[in-house]
Parts: C-alpha cells; structure tokens; sequence
C-alpha cells in the first residue's frame, strides 16, 4: 500500500515550502522538502550595476535577515577594493546585527514557534489568552527594529549601510538610549528564555555528523573564516571549495553540502559551541535543556540563549562606541578590478556572498549562497528520521510534526 | 465581520514584516476584522471570501499566478503592497536585458524547473489592482491609513508627490547640489524622506511621482559623475516594468 502526505504551503515560515512524505507497506519511501520560492535571480540583476547599487539590491534577498545579505555583500566588496573599515564602523555594524537578532529571533520565537507549543494557529489568536506573551514578543520586537531604524534609516532594507561605512551616524544621545533600552530588555528576555526551556520539546535526535558557524565567539561579532565541528577550518575565501551546491529536481532552493554531507547551521549550530558571553554562560547552567543538543527543536531555545546574548554584546558594543565617539562615518573607497568574498552569521545561519568588479567598479560576475539552501539537505534528513518513528501515528499527525520540525529550522 | 488576507507572492517578505510591525495597530484590528488568510503568521488559513486582500511580491511563476487568479475571483478589494508587486520589484530591473532562459541558465545551469517561471511582473498585469502601495518596503503608515480608510468606506488616496517635497519638510539640505546622487525628484513621497534625512540619496524604492522627468533626471545625475548608462541603472532598479526612457540618441537630440 503506498499512500503520499502532502503539505502544500507551509505557513508560518518566511519563504514557499511543501513538503511530500511517500510511505510505502508501512515504509517511508520518500522525503522531498520542496521550497517553490519563485526565483529572482540576484546573481544575474547584480550583474553590470556599479558597487553602489549592490548592498541595496541583495538586501532584498531577504526583508527578515536584510541586514546579513547587505553587510555580507559590504564585507565582499571591500575585501575586492581592499578597503578597511575604522573601529567605529565596524562597532556600529556589530550593533546593527544586534538589532536584527532582536527581531528576526523574536519574530521567530513569538510569531512563528511559539503557536505549535501553545497550541494556537497564531500569535495574534493567543492575544485574548495571552495578552503579556504576545506585547512582549511585540516589545523584543520593537527594540530591534528601532536599532535597526536608527542605524540603518529604514527598519527594512537600511539605505544609510553603505560600502565604506554609513552616509551618517547616530548622536551619542541616541546611541545612549540605545544602551539604556538594551538594558531593560535584558529582564524581559530572560523571562524568554525561561519560558521556552519551560515548554516541553519533541524527544528527537538528529543524525547529521556535521554542523557549520563562522569562526567567531558571537554571531555579531563578524570573521573570516568558518568552522566546522569536525575541527576543520576555512576561509570565506575556500567557502565554495567546502560548501558545494547543487541544482534540486524539485525545489528552486539549490542543496549545499560540506564534504558531502548535510549540516547544520543557524542558532542551534552557534549555541553548541558554548561560546557565549560569560553572564549568558553562567544562565544556560540553570536551564532544564542542556546545550550541545542534537534535538533541532531546541533551536528555538537556543534563539532566546541567543537574544540574552546579543542583548549583552550590545550594551557593551555602545559603551565601546561612545568611548571613540565622534568617529569618521565613512573610509574612502576606490574601485577597483577583482574578486571580494564576505561571509556573516544571519539569524538563521551563514550566508555567502561573492562579487567580481571591472576597473571601473562594475559587478560583471556574483555568487550568493543562502541559509535556505544550506539548510535543504539537512531537514530532509531530520523528517525522514522523525517520519521513520512516526509511522504508526495518524496521519494528520505526522504533518503536524514535521511542519513543527520545519518551523524549528524556519528555512 | 470584514475578512482580510495578507499574501506574499514572489518577493522578500518585508512588506510583511512591515504589516507584523504596526504592532498596536494590528492588535486594535483583530476586534474590527478577521484576518482569515496570512500564511506568514498564522496556520488554519482560509480561502473563501476576502473583502480585503493585501498582495505583496511580484508574479514570477505559474504558482504565483494561478494563486492570485483564484484569490482575485473571491476577494473584493485587492491592494498591490510594496514595489514588488507594483512594479515588478529589484527582479524585474533587467527584465529588458536579459531573456528568462538566460536568468534561469545562469542560476541553475540549466533550464528546467519544477514550476514555469517567468519575467517577473507586477500584480496588474494579470488581475485588477484597486490600490498600489509601493515602497520597498511599503510604509506602515500609508498601511494602517488604507485599512481604515477602506474600513470606514473611504477611498485610499496618496498624492503622488515627489520625495523632496518631504524632504524639504524635514528640512534636508538637498543632497544633489552637495553632489549625492537623489531620486528624489522623481519618486513618490509617502515614506517621509528617511534616507535623505540620513545624508544618503533617496534610491527612489517608491516608484514614479506623477510627471517624473527622467530625462532631466539622469541629465543631473550625469553633471554629478555618473555615466549615462549608470544614471540609467540607478533609476532602474526599483521601477522594473514600469521604467521607460527614451535615449537621448532615440531623440535624434
Ligand atoms: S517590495 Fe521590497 S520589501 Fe516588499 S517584498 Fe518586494 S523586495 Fe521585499
Ligand atoms: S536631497 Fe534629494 S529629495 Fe531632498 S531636496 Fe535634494 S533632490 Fe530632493
Ligand atoms: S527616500 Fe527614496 S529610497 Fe528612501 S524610502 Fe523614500 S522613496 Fe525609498
């Protein structure tokens, strides 16, 4: 007997996913996660459009994690112009990410998890319920965004994050306030945190052998080179050597692998290095779950370890900023031909951005590798293990599990 | 109760997000309106009658299309959010350039997908649009005006304006004399002039102000360092289908 589960649109996750699962004589047969995300070909519209014109176009990549693909792409183009960047420059980035932790995490965490853990079909359903829950969510949320607005110009997209530096800086009032709000958030997300290690996750063991992050001690501090949890490290310069893609008979998502096999990267990856800042450390000791986990599902716990850690970096981010204070805003930039490599933490794992310029400055070649398609292989090898003990539930159970397991990735 | 949808097409999900960000406005909506369709935020989503249909992203794919035929034939009012699905968005900007096979042949190498895809193109060309609200992302605000304005039986209306007029509000010193390059004389205010505002050119994410002289434009922008053909980029980016100019040698000038 062979019978096919489908979910046709996956909800609650940022991009178009399906999923089909084939069970045959009581077997799994099949697993194809399917993103059917139309394409929008950024390695062709970046091709013959000036330096300047980049960061913008690729930040559209991705309106959650906007602020990774436009420094991934900065990074990549001032590594071709050999351009350095002064500290205060580089602070103020590491505090932008900081912003877009913030609120893609809490996005996640509030807005797309946490209804499979508390049984609603959204935040918004909870609000009679729970009206705290959700104007927390809404609060963690906000923070981010108003960093993010105040770094970046917009909430979305930040026109002011430019190669070379931004076209302005905040005042130190503002940057005052920023601190300030950080540190009233940090109670709000330790109550995140205890409040996701206090739900209960599915018992489930992944079987990948290989996670990847950035070489770095924090997602906001920026590297590189890349590490993976076999021991071997590489430069951003080798990332297409490890990570090879290729083309999916059914999904418009390529499928990465690093010495081919599937790995994990994102939240969960980063966390189980234990690299956190020490007070964070100090916190995860007290939690029920313990990290380094193979259970995807914790990743959202490891989303709220995340926040806490962020939140901390920041603080100290803006004491360090306002101590250089005034800084130049931007370094000169002189285009010239070559190849640039960049590669950042996003919220939901490494991305990678290559760029090759004429003399003048002119994009004539581009190659970006996206979370999404590093994640593809790897979920697919978590729902057939969570399919495989699944077999004997309803059917409309197994969906709902591996809709949960996806979600947990948010690809 | 009135019935609202909010759907992402092919896009980047920062309209969205932008529509999750009016925070307190969302909350004070749920007790005017049912949000029966969001699949970004919500599971159990229905697809039976929609007063109000917020479309975000551009059509790209038979998917995309067929998705929005079928909404379009149920819902009352449908509004284009964002550039994307006003114009085409950032994917559509060599749409004159490049043919389809080649994008696809370029990306994955060959030209076999499991779904048909094509130039990316803004909503109107395939259903009626009854309002346009671009921006890259749309602005939260001109967002919360339209739904009460429509909830309370009121027309949407944004004058299109150009940028500088609120950058001027904003008291800016105008960065085009400074020697920036600034679409904002030929953009679509609405957004309130942020990026000007921050010393960085506007990037004219908003589309066309009514009577836009492109012509004039890149004139300017080719005085300020910019070669004709990179003016003519620049001002592409955003504006996708909707983009024409004629050349100056087509002139015969
Ligand atoms: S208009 Fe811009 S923000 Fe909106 S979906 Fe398109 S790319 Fe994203
Ligand atoms: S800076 Fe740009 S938007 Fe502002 S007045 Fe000058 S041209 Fe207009
Ligand atoms: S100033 Fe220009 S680029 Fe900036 S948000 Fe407004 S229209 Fe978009």
């Amino acid at each position: 007997m062979k019978k096919e589960l489908n979910v046709n649109h996956l909800t609650r996750v940022e991009g178009h996913g399906a999923v089909d699962i084939v069970i045959e004589n009581s077997r799994l047969s099949e697993i194809r996660l399917r993103f059917a995300e139309g394409p929008r070909f950024f390695e062709v519209i970046t091709k013959d459009r000036l330096y300047t014109e980049i960061p913008k176009i690729v930040s559209r990549i991705c309106g959650i994690c906007y602020v990774s693909h436009r420094l991934a792409a900065v990074f990549a183009i001032e590594d071709a112009f050999r351009v350095k960047v002064n500290r205060g420059i580089e602070l103020l980035r590491s505090l932008l990410t900081v912003g877009e932790f913030l609120e893609s995490h809490s996005l996640h965490i509030y807005f797309l998890a946490l209804p499979d853990y508390m049984g609603y079909p959204s935040t918004l359903a909870m609000v009679k319920d729970y009206p705290n829950v959700v104007k927390r969510g809404f609060k963690l949320k906000e923070v981010g965004n108003r960093i993010m607005k105040l770094i970046g110009g917009k909430t979305v997209h930040g026109e002011n994050i430019l190669v070379g530096g931004f076209a302005s800086i905040p005042s130190r009032e503002e940057l005052e306030e920023v601190g300030r709000s950080l540190l009233k958030l940090i109670p709000e997300i330790e109550s995140t945190l205890f409040f996701l290690d206090g739900l209960e996750y599915p018992e489930f063991e992944s079987s990948h052998e290989m996670e990847m992050c950035l070489n770095s001690p924090s997602p906001s501090l920026f590297s590189s080179e890349v590490s993976l949890s076999d021991g071997t490290n590489f430069t951003k310069r080798e990332y297409e050597l490890f990570v090879r893609e290729e083309v999916s008979p059914y999904s418009t998502a390529k499928v990465s692998k690093v010495k081919g096999k599937p790995f994990l990267i994102g939240p969960l990856a980063r966390v189980n290095r234990l690299e956190l800042h020490p007070k964070v450390l100090e916190l995860t000791k007290r939690l029920k779950h313990s990290f380094p986990s193979k259970n995807s599902h914790l990743a959202n716990l490891a989303r709220a370890v995340e926040l806490l850690d962020v939140a901390y970096r920041g603080v100290e981010f803006v004491e360090e900023l306002l101590s250089l204070y005034p800084f130049e805003p931007t370094v000169e930039v002189n285009p010239r031909e070559g190849t640039g490599f960049g590669v950042k933490e996003a919220p939901r794992g490494t991305l990678y951005h290559k760029y090759t310029f004429d003399s003048k400055g002119r994009c004539i070649g581009a190659n970006i590798i996206t979370p999404t398609a590093q994640l593809q292989s790897v979920i697919e090898d978590d729902l057939r293990a969570l399919v495989e003990t699944s077999l004997d539930s309803e059917d409309s159970e197994i969906k709902k599990r591996a809709e949960v397991l996806i979600r947990a990735y948010d690809p | 109760m009135v019935k609202i949808g909010v759907i992402g097409l092919t896009g980047c999900s920062g309209c969205q997000c932008e529509i999750l960000n009016c925070q307190d406005a969302l909350l004070k909506l749920l007790s005017k309106v049912e949000i029966s369709l969001f699949p970004l935020a919500k599971d159990d989503n229905l697809e039976d009658e929609l007063d109000l249909l917020f479309v975000e992203g551009s059509v790209s794919t038979s998917l995309d299309r067929d998705w929005l035929l079928r909404l379009r034939e149920r819902t009352k009012v449908l509004v284009a959010v964002g550039s994307c699905a006003c114009y085409g968005g950032v994917q559509a900007q060599r749409n004159d350039e490049v043919q389809i096979e080649e994008m696809v042949k370029e990306v994955y190498g060959s030209w076999k997908l499991p779904f048909e895809v094509f130039k990316p193109s803004p909503v109107s060309e395939f259903v009626k649009v009854d309002y346009f609200l671009p921006g890259c992302p749309l602005d939260k605000k001109q967002f919360v005006y339209t739904v009460s304005f429509l909830l309370n039986g009121v027309k949407p209306f944004f004058p299109k304006i150009p940028v500088c007029h609120e950058c001027k509000l904003s008291e800016n010193e105008c960065l085009l004399l400074k020697g920036i390059p600034c679409q904002g004389p030929v953009t679509y205010a609405g957004c309130g002039a942020p990026c000007t505002s921050k010393g960085v050119g506007c990037q004219g994410c908003r589309g066309d102000c009514d009577f836009p002289n492109h012509e004039e434009i890149i004139s300017i922008l080719t005085k300020k360092g910019l070669s004709y053909e990179d003016a003519l980029k620049f001002l592409k980016v955003f504006r996708g289908n909707t983009f024409r100019v004629r050349r100056v040698d087509e002139k015969g000038a």
